[in-house]
């Protein structure tokens, strides 16, 4: 599918629909971008993106797809006065972004033009067209992420578990993040294997980064 | 689920192991744990379970795991997202109880979390939370022998703040999704890059029911 040209909406501006939002520009689209949160709204209108409500952006949208974490972004006003042919997808999580129920009850008719694409048939006709059942598009009708990238989120999956052995019964109950000399590490091993080197503080910066007295 | 596994085809074993393969060459961070973790055993019988989803970079991760001397079982963290030739391979090659078949139906999903749960795990490894709400909906009294829980993606750490929250979290978990090397990598550039991949490309290439306009 071409996306040069096309508009494409994205739900939300976290770190996920983000990536779809840079990539989608890359890739030709005029991306427009909806979120709840004012400063990731701020954010995602400095970078460049138009922001809007969603009731909005669908009645011009080609592609919209949702990567927010939360239920119904996709929601019945936008069903009604979506484009014919419009393709909405997810990236979340799970299956709650779109509400599918909701475009079940509005449609005549569900056809399946090929695997992973049901096309709702509207009563006036319009063609809504899903992909992957709402399930996180990324993994139901592709691969799923690079192995590149994977390398470092299992990387900390497997130094998050042997912290976890290492410290057991120390730990408070709750959520914690793994220390940040370990996410380091991470980084450091990958730009090793990446070829990449990179400069070190001297003494003289780190003492200057360390101490308040001294100014311009 | 009184059987040691449950995967679509075994036969799909050596295309899984091959895929496999190929995904570490791209992943030195995690071969560099894992010739570690063989040497230093860190998880040496300490029973894991891990819910993600099973594909080629999970497999990958689950025989670092087992490197490290974890006795691991992996469940499907989606209906969808299983890549059944790893599934094989796991069991076949790696002798890692799996538990997933792409297509499962949600009431088949939910067994195999509960397969998950019955190997009685010390950690249980989660995308989206579902051992743990599965651990504290059906099975409090792994409470009294879990050493904790770690969660790889942005939904799973928001439920289990909210458990948090609540008061019910009663064991540590690593939120593993707000490490910077997680969290700006995987969400921005994988989800960013694999979901255009759907988009843009062949699957979608030959298809022309949409009006152009």
């Amino acid at each position: 599918m071409l996306l040069a040209g096309k508009t494409f909406v994205v739900g939300g501006y976290g770190y996920c629909s983000r990536g779809i939002a840079e990539r989608a520009r890359g890739m030709g689209a005029n991306v427009i971008v909806t979120e709840i949160d004012p400063i990731r709204a701020l954010e995602a209108a400095m970078d460049g993106f138009r922001v809007m409500p969603m009731e909005r952006a669908a009645p011009v949208a080609d592609f919209i797809v949702t990567a927010t974490g939360d239920k119904h972004v996709i929601d019945i006003e936008d069903f009604a006065v979506m484009k014919d042919g419009c393709i909405i997808a997810n990236s979340g999580h799970f299956n709650v972004e779109i509400n599918i129920p909701a475009l079940e009850g509005m449609s005549i008719e569900k056809r399946q033009p090929r695997a992973f694409i049901d096309q709702y048939i509207l009563k006036d006709g319009r063609r809504i067209n899903l992909l992957g059942e709402g399930r996180l598009i990324n993994l139901t009708s592709a691969e799923g992420h690079p192995s590149a990238v994977m390398d470092m989120s299992f990387a900390n999956q497997a130094l998050a578990s042997e912290f976890l052995v290492k410290n057991k019964g120390k730990l408070p109950n709750g959520v914690h993040a793994l220390p940040k000399d370990l996410d380091r590490e991470i980084a450091a091993l990958k730009l090793q294997a990446m070829g990449i080197i990179i400069d070190v503080l001297t003494p003289e910066q780190e003492s200057y980064l360390n101490s308040w007295q001294e100014g311009t | 689920m009184s059987k040691q596994y449950d995967v679509k085809d075994l036969s799909l074993a050596e295309q899984g192991r091959k895929r496999m393969e190929w995904a570490e060459q791209e992943m030195p961070v995690l071969r560099l744990i894992r010739e570690r973790f063989e040497k230093e055993q860190p998880l040496r019988g300490v029973r894991l379970s891990a819910c993600l989803h099973v594909t080629t970079e999970t497999g990958n991760l689950a025989k670092v795991l087992a490197a490290g001397g974890a006795d691991v079982v992996l469940c499907a963290s989606n209906p969808l997202s299983t890549q059944d030739d790893v599934a094989a391979s796991l069991v076949h090659h790696e002798e890692i109880p799996v538990y997933a078949i792409k297509g499962e139906s949600n009431e088949l999903y939910y067994e195999h979390i509960k397969a998950a749960l019955d190997h009685n795990p010390q950690i249980t490894m989660d995308d989206g939370a579902d051992l743990v709400s599965g651990v504290l909906k059906d099975r409090p009294d792994l409470l009294e022998t879990m050493y904790g829980s770690t969660e790889e993606t942005t939904t799973g750490v928001i439920r289990l703040r909210a458990m948090a929250a609540e008061g019910v979290l009663t064991f540590p978990v690593i939120a593993v999704n707000d490490s910077d090397t997680k969290h700006l990598f995987d969400n921005r550039y994988g989800t960013g890059q694999s979901t255009i991949d759907v988009l843009s490309g062949r699957p979608m290439c030959c298809w022309r029911a949409r009006r152009l306009w």
